[in-house]
């Protein structure tokens, strides 16, 4: 693995800073690249069929320009940001891109991407909302449609030990980051949130091994870290879906306070379970993609009551606030997002049910936005600061 | 749809009726709950119509009472409601206006908000939505509502078709999502079956899904006469003769009501009665709910001499022989795949024409058969599923098939407060004058 100067952050930072550094690096040794929007898209899948797997992200200090002939400002503003930087040239190394059937600014923009940035491989995932089993069966005959797409296009059999392959390489991965995420539950984290989301954004434009030793890497520093500050941070865990920059976190620990958790769509909601290593690969990973993984565009309804449902929504973030003693959260959604925006006040008042205050913000994806929203976070983490005194 | 505080003359006796029919439909919902009969919220193109039917549940039109707030321009305040709620304004206006009427309900103790246009709609005994391709609010709107309703249950179907894809024949994919759709129509009848307490009439379901089959056929029938010159009936009426098919199907009233239409366009068409005085130039609306408080716009295109033959939005149905149908194994299935291949269908067409879609050849194969003139959009804020794509749609009918003019209104279904009516008819103007420039080159 490469590694500058033996210190993992700062390679986190080159990654991050110049996001598809390592990627295009590895272009120019051979290597292929896959693009994909949002969490519900099976990395395993892309990479047993031999690509480095890359997220799709955007860059909140892009002012969108080149975007607007062409796609709705109705729209994601993350996604009309993403595809402003696609436009733009800054995902020219992708082979491909896989886009899932979430939420209908991804859905409905298919097309858009297809015809405006022309590249060899497309595939749309029809995702379902539901995890029910007839749509777990459902789901598993999608993607072996999607195997059997990427077996077309890269001309030779993806077989089932490349998949099971593939599982174990991420499963520990995922397990490695879960280690990463334990660093931030002492009193001093022993990781900031800015670091923890550098990193977070880092990892989705690399091989799975390169991310896995990266972070262990990063690990083994971090415990060697001495706590700066005798005082305890206010702890502050982040909720929203495609939050790949840190203005925000930026903004919150300015003030003092420290983000320790996230339930973010390339954080958390990702690494908090495994794949089960089932004989057909393919099971396990429909279990996992439609069942473990807490998008909103998953409905989760199980027969009970209202509140059994609340609770099959958003019983992870219950545990999440207890065990990195979360203090507040901010919940952060994108203008024009539905999943999200239709649980606004569900997901407040199960939060506020924990007696946990949470702020929430709508927002649209640019720097020059977070600046506004800037007072009133600090307002609100001030207040809370004030109460603890 | 409703009627709106400009009336809005129609030119067929069957869209008149339309706002009469719409209040019975509210009437019969409110009447129900009363009786202690069931009621569903409902989604249109939710693909339960025969099951509820069948079933004897009386549906509550979730979208429609919307677009009546709208309509009758009585939104405002519970789009307020909602945001008091903190959900967003760019969300779909149908599903915000009727959050807030809900959460007024709920702070009310279940009595209805005040002044509700038309009586209200009745709260519901349970919710049927669909996790499926045609929008979000179809499973996140119901998911919402129950935080105002909590002991209302919710079942949400996942009914999805294949998504085109220009190396694949859909085909060869179509039995998994049939099977799929079929067990969650299963599933969608065990829920009712439970919350009713009554057993499914399986034979009853069978007429009801044939006479569904005739409802569309005659729908298709009828609106195809509007190809004829003068057009008799244009899309300004079609907003209205929509709610049969929409929130009636299934119900011999929907069938009959096309049957009357088909008969008084026959019947216009021999008279040579037209929509405009002088029938000039003849659009398509190409995509795009209208907005509802705003429908005498569609007056203002017929001032100018154009008419709307043929409009995209709301066409929900076609002819059965067009869809090819492999010979279903039982109503559930036939439900499922007349609405499979209903989407699909075009899907060999764009196949056919180097980098086309199948939303376009639906607007070409409309452009031809309807002789159309310019193509108009309307792109609605707060609904992505329908109005976003319109740009590309628009880019591809030039790229793929010919330049033709193209209009692109912008406001909402429900909001009204991003319209504009002088800005919007100048706009209008200077599309009516691109075409008449066309005609005079020609
Ligand atoms: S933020 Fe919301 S609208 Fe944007 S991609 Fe995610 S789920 Fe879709
Ligand atoms: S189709 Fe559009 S307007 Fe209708 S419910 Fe869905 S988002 Fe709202």
């Amino acid at each position: 693995m490469e590694t500058a100067n033996g210190n993992g952050l700062i390679l986190i930072e080159t990654y991050y800073g110049d996001y598809g550094y390592r990627a295009r690096a590895l272009k120019q040794t051979g290597k292929r690249m896959m693009g994909y929007i949002s969490a519900a898209v099976p990395v395993e899948i892309m990479h047993a069929a031999g690509f480095i797997p890359v997220r799709i992200k955007g860059d909140p200090k892009e002012t969108v320009t080149k975007a607007y002939g062409s796609m709705e400002t109705l729209v994601c503003p993350f996604l009309l940001n993403a595809y402003n930087l696609a436009l733009k040239g800054k995902y020219d190394y992708l082979e491909g891109i896989v886009i899932p059937h979430t939420c209908d600014s991804v859905c409905r923009t298919y097309d858009v991407w297809k015809r405006n940035f022309p590249l060899p491989y497309y595939h749309f995932l029809n995702v379902p909302h539901l995890d029910s089993a007839p749509s777990q069966e459902f789901f598993k005959e999608i993607l072996k449609t999607f195997v059997k797409s990427l077996e077309q296009f890269i001309g030779k059999e993806i077989s089932g030990q490349d998949l099971a392959n593939a599982v174990l390489a991420y499963n520990d991965f995922r397990k490695t980051m879960r280690e990463l995420y334990d660093l931030r539950k002492p009193d001093q984290p022993l990781i900031s949130g800015i670091e923890m989301m550098k990193t977070l954004v880092a990892v989705k434009a690399l091989p799975v091994d390169e991310s896995t030793a990266l972070i262990r890497q990063i690990i083994n520093e971090a415990k060697g870290r001495k706590a700066s500050s005798p005082q305890k941070p206010l702890r502050v865990m982040l909720v929203s879906d495609q939050i790949d920059d840190t203005a925000l976190i930026e903004i919150i620990e300015n003030t003092g306070a420290q983000v320790v958790m996230d339930d973010i769509s390339v954080g958390s909601k990702l690494y908090f379970a495994d794949i089960e290593a089932t004989s057909d690969p393919i099971d396990g990973i429909a279990e996992y993609y439609l069942k473990k993984v807490n998008l909103p565009t998953f409905y989760r309804d199980k027969g009970g009551s209202y509140d059994e449902n609340l609770e099959l929504r958003f019983g992870h973030l219950k545990r999440f606030i207890s065990e990195f003693n979360v203090d507040a959260v901010i919940l952060l959604v994108y203008k024009n997002c539905d999943p999200y925006g239709f649980e606004v006040p569900a997901t407040i008042s199960y939060i506020e049910s924990l007696s946990k205050p949470v702020f929430y913000v709508e927002d649209e994806y640019s720097s020059s936005s977070s600046s506004a929203i800037k007072t009133r976070i600090e307002a609100f983490l001030e207040m809370l600061t004030q109460e603890r005194r | 749809m409703a009627e709106e505080r400009k009336q809005r003359m129609t030119a067929t006796a069957a869209a008149a009726k339309i706002p009469k029919m719409v209040r019975a439909n509210f009437t019969a919902n409110l009447k129900a709950k009363e009786e202690g009969r069931p009621v569903a919220f409902s989604f249109i193109v939710n693909c339960y119509d025969e099951i509820l039917r069948a079933m004897g549940v009386v549906p509550a039109w979730a979208e429609s009472y919307s677009g009546i707030c709208a309509a009758k321009r009585d939104a405002g305040r519970f789009l307020e409601k909602a945001e008091s709620q903190n959900f967003s304004r760019s969300l779909c206006t149908y599903a915000t206006c009727g959050l807030g009427f809900e959460h007024w309900r709920n702070e009310l103790g279940g009595e209805m908000p005040p002044d509700a246009p038309w009586g209200g709609i009745a709260r519901a005994d349970f919710i049927l939505g669909t996790g499926q391709m045609l929008c979000d609010p179809r499973y996140k709107w119901p998911q919402a509502v129950q935080h105002y309703m909590k002991d209302v249950p919710a079942y949400i179907g996942g009914f999805y078709w294949p998504p085109y894809d220009e190396n694949m024949d859909q085909r060869e994919v179509e039995d998994y999502y049939l099977k799929y759709a079929v067990e969650e129509l299963r599933g969608a009848v065990a829920f009712v079956e439970k919350q009713t307490q009554k057993k499914m009439d399986w034979d009853k379901l069978e007429e009801i899904t044939d006479l569904v089959d005739r409802t569309w056929d005659m729908f298709i029938d009828a609106y195809e006469l509007r190809k004829a010159r003068p057009t008799p009936m244009d899309t300004g009426d079609a907003m209205n003769t929509m709610v049969p098919l929409a929130f009636m199907l299934g119900t011999q009233e929907a069938y009959d009501f096309y049957k009357e239409l088909y008969d008084e366009l026959k019947d216009k068409i021999a008279k040579k009665d037209g929509v405009a005085e002088d029938e000039k130039y003849r659009l398509l609306w190409g995509a795009g709910l209208p907005p509802w408080f705003a429908l005498s716009d569609f007056q203002y295109f017929n001032s100018k001499g154009a008419v709307f033959p043929v409009e995209r939005t709301y066409r929900e149905a076609e002819r059965i022989d067009r869809l090819d149908l492999p010979k279903p194994s039982n109503p559930l299935e036939r439900i499922a795949l007349r609405w499979m291949r209903y989407w699909t269908h075009w899907y060999d067409a764009a196949r056919k024409r180097k980098g086309s879609i199948p939303e376009v050849e639906r607007l070409i194969e409309y452009i031809e058969d309807y002789q159309i003139d310019g193509v108009v959009f309307h792109k609605a804020f707060s609904c992505r599923t329908w109005h976003s794509g319109i740009m590309l749609q628009a880019q591809l009918l030039k790229e793929v098939y010919r330049e033709i003019p193209v209009l692109v209104l912008e406001g909402d279904i429900v909001d009204i407060s991003s319209y504009n009516e002088g800005a919007t008819h100048l706009r209008i103007d200077a599309f009516i004058e691109v075409l008449e420039n066309l005609k005079n080159k020609r």
